[in-house]
């Protein structure tokens, strides 16, 4: 199962990649929550999976998964949830005053 | 007593998040920042005085024991670094009064201003990876609030690029942890090295510690990793500017440095030796981009690099006094790039432009400005007797006592290079024939230059007074050296 | 009290500005001139423990712990330095107050004139290699500034930066050298670093410690090819030029050449090097001499070939060379120095110092005519017992046909170092009698801005002591021989060097054959100059240094300028593409250099049916993101890929995380389809099929990669993790059942705190972002 999940997760990586390397602000982004995601289930799959009862004590568990990658994950998502905001408006207000969502196009190199 | 360790933190956060509430009173609102800005100076000087003698501070977060809950760690580097930043707080805060439009401070910035210097002073202060991470989500969040504040087309095109940059390394970073935490079973900084030395970093724990070199050395703006600096530092108003240009940087380099003086010193023969041909291509594309261009903030941004090439050979020679010279360098260039930004930002509002080629004669009504960046630019280059210098000497003094050659005579000539691509803008920024209208050559420089005095006080005394400064400082390189200080401090048998 | 010495003209150079803004009627130069000529007195004081050979050593703290002290020396090398450095340094600025014009900027003038008088003292004064160092490159500064005094010149501008440029390049590679000699020794202190010099000798990095510092000494002292800024420092103000760039900071390489030649002498590369880059120096210098037409140029190429003739002297490193070349450093100071000031006072009193365009002014100056008459034939070295330029110019070439102690390498070279000297010679002849005689002699060339006349009294008192100088001197050599020559030469060989200078040696000396055919040849090619003159045409034609020089310069400019554009596109992709490319390169070279990979098929979950369709269908719904050409198909695909991790959640035991992707997914999921309400749909992307090959290239390393490490990483569980901590206190310590809440609100309850700071952040930046629309005017 890690092995499918770690694959799972370097594909996620790999269309985040070239998402990454596209024009399009929107592709762009769609790139980088894609890339969260990969690391999330990174994270998760680093502790041991499905070895052990989800990890709310109740009685006659003795095994446990690993819960610090839980609450790691978490507090990232929160963030990356965050961030993927503050990118979303900021990409509308690019687009708005400069008039074009091609990154290509906002290259900004007049070489003063 | 260590509950010390977490005010240098708390103090900004909460005037952070107090300025958010009160931020229509626009006067209480200046007030309260330049009274704190001084307030948070002094504790964290006093805080600083009594880890140089007494030792680190430790504070394990909710009382949970190290390694399992959070700590924060003051040690000397760490507050060393702290007490930098709050002084630069200081100089940026007054900057700020004098050059910020009405908009950007009703719209947060110095809300944000704290919670960014909280932010700094967190990732020099904790350790923990993980929390690391937070604190530079904290600070980046902070920085991308202030990159895109007042929203000009510039801002938010070069904001767009530094986000999705630091987005990825952050990412990155995340991974990272995950991996570290898979083989050695812990976040917490004191325990990883305790751990990584066990196995003598075998397998794939050196990948590992690559990948958070490469996650580090992306915010540290490092080759090839900077392309995202030079112009988002210098698409924003100057204090940003400077704010970043002077701190954010600086976080990236002290984050290579602890990593790679604590947990990752068991392949040296690889890792370190690497970083010093990272270093040595640093230091010459940086100051090869310094050279290219005509735009004096641009200059001054590009200079960054360099400075972060000069720190990083250092850290990959790796001697007690190479290390000396990376955390002299460290606290020099945090000082000297926030008075350059100041002095190019003076320079610009007083001309109107960028523009070197549009500028020239300043000095003749404006002799202060002029000299304090002639002063600020034999600094920079590291010429004697300023504080570049003593951190320059002692690098090029480790490197030549470790016998890497190569990078010494890198250092000399981007030494040179250096000096040529500032000295460029006092020739023709200050010397030259003046071009300016007669009523901006009579502009005032409306008190700017007050916080760059303050600056170029501390440059000075870097220098002069390295006798009072340079034997802390070796304290600090000596106990890097040798990690189980910092072990023995966070985890108690 | 030496260090009071030296730090007297910075303290001056503090006051200074305050007299000259409270005094604006007394010329400032007044108040300046003291320093100097108190300095020279009571440096004088010295003289009796020199003679007695007691050297006195000083030391102020400055950073002991680094080794930099302050600590100076005083023995007769320096203290010859320093009387030059004061005692020229009187005269110049008393001639100053005549030349500068006192609507001038008097205060910035004479403020770098004493920072550089300071920084001078110190350069000779010193015994630490860093304290030396840091004097050094104050004197590259202050020379900057003073260059670039008239700052609204382009010229001046130029010959500062090129100056700066130079000698700040030797500084920083004399530096290295410093580094490597204090690394060697242990020491940085002169003194001990000679007394050790075998460590010195037998160290591997022994070429590369003398080329460096080698590198210092030849560019401050204009040896060729590093000679070209000094022809354009004549930019200065003239006393400038007669201080700093004929008498005194111009041997500051020779200095240190002298300083240390205990350390390097005997060694063949030494010898090669010093003499060799000398007598270049001396022949160019003197051949590009001719060609100038700028009085001052003509003095400033002289000035490098006469520099080039004493470096060679050092180099010899006999007994009478270096004799004859402390000798000439005297000697240059006084003929150099008052041909400055005449120079000076032509260009003061007719407008113009283009030698083309004067002429006759004997008739109008005829104090200045004399005092140059004598200045000039003594730099020619003319064979008369009242020009001590003779007297030198002889021990000169002396001292190039004997060599004591000869390694195999010199006897070889040795026949041709006479010829060189003399050809030198003879060219120096020809540019010192064509300087005269086209300035003072014959017709009156061209009508001049100004009607010449003769300078004021003042003017002419320096070149007048200085004259008087050549003359004493060349009459009285022994008596200088004795107290001031004989203990610098001292100094430098180490031992006492017994000697008699004289006019007279008999017929028989070889030395007196040389001076005739210099005498000879010089006046004959003189006479016939305009038939040679077109050799310049091929000689120095594109082979100039200056040219090197700023071909160097433009060519960093321009280098920098287009390799830096190349690259720095602006273009996020390229820079994701950089970063990419060098993260794949760099962490598959670490893999597979410290043998990082590691799989391990043990222990692992066995693979269920629902969480592998829900990966195919995750798999699935990531590669349809990048094919989409819809836009909301993307968003709601995008989202696919949410829901599906948060379902593996579940799986996972992880209810909690599901719960919260699931609500981030949602709301996410919401925002885009919000903001890109108002973006224009995707469009087919036009890239280039090789630009999409790359981009493929690279995601799919970027992905094996991150799979690789992760397995590896998984693979490798070398310890326990410290979670069985959390999972047993969590509900008596924490008081919580929920374990990962716990964590959350308690033991990790700091990054909590933070992470919802963050989410505040982000709102006031969106907030901010959204209200302030940004103004047209930039604040700045």
């Amino acid at each position: 199962m890690e092995l499918l999940m770690a694959i799972l997760a370097g594909l996620l990586f790999s269309t985040g990649v070239y998402m990454l390397l596209q024009k399009q602000i929107l592709r762009i982004i769609i790139g980088t929550a894609l890339l969260s995601h990969g690391a999330h289930l990174l994270i998760i799959t680093m502790g041991k999976l499905n070895r052990g009862g989800p990890p709310i004590l109740s009685e006659g568990v003795t095994k446990y998964v690993d819960p610090l990658p839980q609450a790691l994950i978490l507090t990232s998502i929160v963030i990356s949830f965050g961030v993927t905001s503050f990118l979303l408006v900021l990409a509308y207000r690019a687009y708005q005053k400069n008039g074009t969502d091609n990154m290509e196009k906002l290259r900004g190199n007049n070489h003063e | 007593m260590s509950n010390l360790a977490i005010l240098p933190i708390l103090l900004p956060l909460l005037t952070g998040i107090m300025l958010v509430f009160i931020n229509k009173q626009k006067t209480l609102v200046k007030v309260i920042t330049g009274i704190m800005v001084f307030v948070n100076l002094a504790v964290v000087s006093w805080i600083g005085s009594v880890v140089f003698q007494e030792g680190p501070l430790v504070l394990e977060a909710g009382d949970w024991p190290a390694p399992f809950g959070i700590v924060i760690v003051a040690d000397q580097l760490a507050m060393v670094l702290v007490i930098t930043t709050n002084l630069i707080a200081v100089a940026s805060a007054f900057y700020a009064f004098r050059s910020l439009d009405e908009q950007r401070e009703r719209y947060y910035f110095y809300a944000l201003f704290q919670l960014l210097i909280a932010g700094v002073s967190g990732a020099f202060l904790t350790g923990d990876l993980f929390n690391l991470f937070v604190f530079f989500e904290v600070l980046l969040m902070a920085s991308y609030g202030l990159i895109v504040l007042g929203g000009t087309k510039e801002q938010l095109r070069e904001s767009l690029k530094y986000i999705l940059i630091n987005l990825f390394s952050s990412i990155l970073f995340v991974t990272t942890v995950a991996f570290l935490y898979s083989v050695v079973g812990t976040v917490n900084m004191a325990q990883l090295a305790e751990r990584v030395a066990d196995v003598e970093q075998q397998g794939i724990l050196t990948t590992i510690a690559i990948l958070l070199f490469l996650v580090f050395a992306t915010k540290g703006a490092l080759f090839p990793l900077y392309f995202w600096l030079p112009r988002s530092y210098s698409a924003p108003p100057t204090v940003i500017s400077a704010l970043f240009g002077a701190l954010l940087t600086k976080v990236g380099v002290y984050s290579i440095l602890r990593v790679f003086s604590l947990i990752f010193i068991y392949k040296l023969e690889f890792t370190h030796q690497f970083f010093i041909y990272m270093a040595g291509f640093t230091i010459l594309f940086g100051v090869i981009g310094a050279l290219s261009t005509n735009n004096v903030k641009l200059i001054v941004a590009y200079n960054i690099i360099p400075a972060v090439g000069f720190m990083m050979a250092g850290i990959g020679v790796f001697s007690a006094t190479a290390l000396a010279g990376t955390i002299y360098y460290l606290v020099h260039d945090m000082i000297i790039k926030a008075a350059l930004f100041f002095l190019v930002g003076t320079m610009a509002a007083i001309s109107g432009t960028y523009d070197l080629r549009k500028m020239g004669g300043l000095i003749k009504h404006h002799p202060l400005l002029g000299w304090m960046f002639f002063i600020a630019a034999l600094a920079l280059a590291g010429l004697p007797p300023f504080s570049g210098f003593i951190g320059k000497f002692l690098l090029l003094k480790g490197a030549v006592e470790e016998d890497h050659y190569g990078i010494v005579a890198v250092g000399l000539i981007g030494s040179l290079l250096i000096l040529l691509s500032i000295i460029k803008i006092f020739l023709n920024g200050f010397w030259g024939e003046a071009r300016l209208a007669p009523e901006q050559e009579k502009a005032s420089e409306n008190g700017r230059l007050f916080p760059v005095a303050l600056l170029l006080i501390f440059t000075i005394a870097l220098g002069l007074g390295a006798e009072f400064f340079y034997p802390g400082i070796q304290g600090i390189a000596d106990s890097l050296v040798d990690p189980s200080i910092y072990i023995d401090a966070v985890i108690k048998e | 009290m030496l260090h009071l010495a030296v730090l007297a003209p910075f303290l001056a150079a503090v006051l200074i500005p305050f007299f000259y803004k409270a005094l604006r009627k007394i010329h400032t130069g007044w108040f300046v001139l003291p320093v100097p000529l108190l300095l020279f007195l009571f440096l004088s004081t010295y003289f009796k423990d020199v003679w007695r050979g007691v050297h006195n050593v000083y030391t102020l703290d400055w950073i002991p712990s680094l080794g930099i002290n302050f600590s100076l020396y005083i023995d007769g090398l320096s203290l010859f330095f320093a009387l030059l450095i004061t005692g020229i340094g009187t005269l110049v600025v008393l001639y100053s107050i005549y030349y500068l014009h006192i609507t001038e900027k008097l205060g910035h003038f004479y403020v770098y004139l004493l920072l550089f008088m300071g920084a001078m003292l110190g350069v000779v004064l010193s015994d630490n290699l860093f304290i030396l160092y840091t004097f050094w490159e104050l004197t590259s500064i202050s020379s900057f500034l003073l260059i670039g005094y008239w700052y609204y010149r382009e010229g001046s501008k130029y010959g500062a930066l090129k100056s700066m440029l130079i000698t700040v390049f030797g500084g920083l590679s004399m530096l290295g050298g410093f580094l490597l000699l204090y690394t060697v020794t242990g020491t940085p202190s002169i003194r001990e670093i000679i007394e050790r010099s075998d460590l010195v000798l037998n160290d591997t990095a022994f070429p590369w410690i003398l080329i460096l510092i080698l590198l210092g000494a030849f560019t401050k002292s204009a040896q060729f090819p590093f000679h070209t800024w000094l022809p354009d420092a004549m930019e200065a103000p003239t006393p400038v030029s007669a201080f700093l760039h004929s008498a005194t900071m111009v041997k500051a390489g020779l200095y240190l050449v002298a300083r240390l030649s205990l350390l390097f002498a005997g060694n063949d590369l030494f010898f090669i090097l010093v003499t060799g880059f000398g007598l270049l120096t001396l022949c160019w210098g003197s051949y590009m001499a001719v060609r100038q037409t700028d009085l001052k140029a003509i003095l400033a190429y002289s000035t490098i070939s006469q520099l080039g003739m004493i470096m060679a002297m050092l180099g010899f490193g006999t007994g009478v060379a270096i004799l004859a070349a402390v000798f000439h450093i005297l000697n240059h100071a006084t003929f150099k120095g008052s041909l400055f000031m005449v120079a000076g006072i032509v260009d003061h009193e007719t407008g113009t110092r283009d030698i083309r365009r004067l002429g006759g002014l004997f008739t109008f100056m005829p104090i200045t005519a004399t005092l140059a008459f004598f200045g000039t034939f003594s730099m020619a070295g003319f064979p008369l017992p009242i020009f001590n330029g003779f007297l030198s110019k002889e021990m000169f070439f002396e001292s190039s046909r004997h060599f004591e102690h000869a390694s195999p390498l010199v006897e070889t070279v040795a026949p041709v170092l006479p010829v060189l000297a003399v050809l030198g010679s003879i060219f120096t002849f020809v540019y010192s009698v064509m300087l005269f005689f086209r300035t003072f002699a014959g017709k009156q060339r061209d009508t001049l801005e100004k009607k010449p006349h003769e300078a004021p009294f003042g003017m002419l008192v320096s070149p007048l002591i200085l004259v008087s100088l050549i003359v004493i001197i060349a009459l009285l050599p022994n008596f200088f021989n004795e107290r001031l020559l004989a203990p610098a030469v001292a100094a430098i060989n180490g031992e006492h060097f017994e000697s008699h200078i004289k006019f007279w040696h008999g017929w028989g000396n070889p030395a007196l054959y040389m001076s005739l055919i210099v005498l000879a040849v010089g006046t004959f090619l003189y006479l016939i100059r305009t038939k040679w003159e077109s050799f310049y045409q091929i000689l120095p034609g594109k082979l100039s240094a200056a040219k090197s020089y700023d071909a160097i310069v433009n060519g960093i400019f321009k280098g920098s300028t287009s390799l830096t554009r190349a690259y720095m596109t602006g273009s996020i992709r390229s820079y994701m593409a950089y970063i990419l490319v060098f993260f794949i390169i760099l962490i598959s070279v670490t893999m597979t250099v410290t043998d990082g990979f590691a799989m391990s098929l043990e222990d692992l979950a066995p693979l269920a049916v629902p969480e592998f369709s829900i990966a195919v269908i995750m798999a699935a719904a990531a590669i349809g993101t990048v094919l989409m050409k819809n836009r909301i198909a993307a968003i709601l695909v995008l989202g696919i890929v949410g829901y599906g991790l948060s379902l593996l959640f579940v799986f996972f035991r992880a209810p909690d995380l599901a719960l919260t992707q699931l609500i981030v997914e949602t709301v996410t999921v919401a925002l885009f389809l919000l903001c890109f309400y108002h973006l224009p749909d995707l469009k087919k992307e036009y890239q280039s099929a090789r630009k999409k090959v790359v981009n493929l290239v690279i995601s799919v390393s970027v992905g094996v990669i991150v799979t690789l490490v992760a397995i590896s990483s998984h693979s490798t569980k070398l310890f326990e993790p410290i979670s069985d901590y959390f999972i047993e206190n969590s509900y008596e310590l924490g008081g919580g059942d929920n374990i990962v809440n716990v964590i959350l609100v308690d033991f990790r309850g700091l990054d909590t705190m933070l992470e919802i700071l963050v989410l505040g952040l982000a709102a006031i930046g969106i907030y901010s972002m959204i209200k302030l629309k940004g103004k047209k005017g930039e604040n700045e």
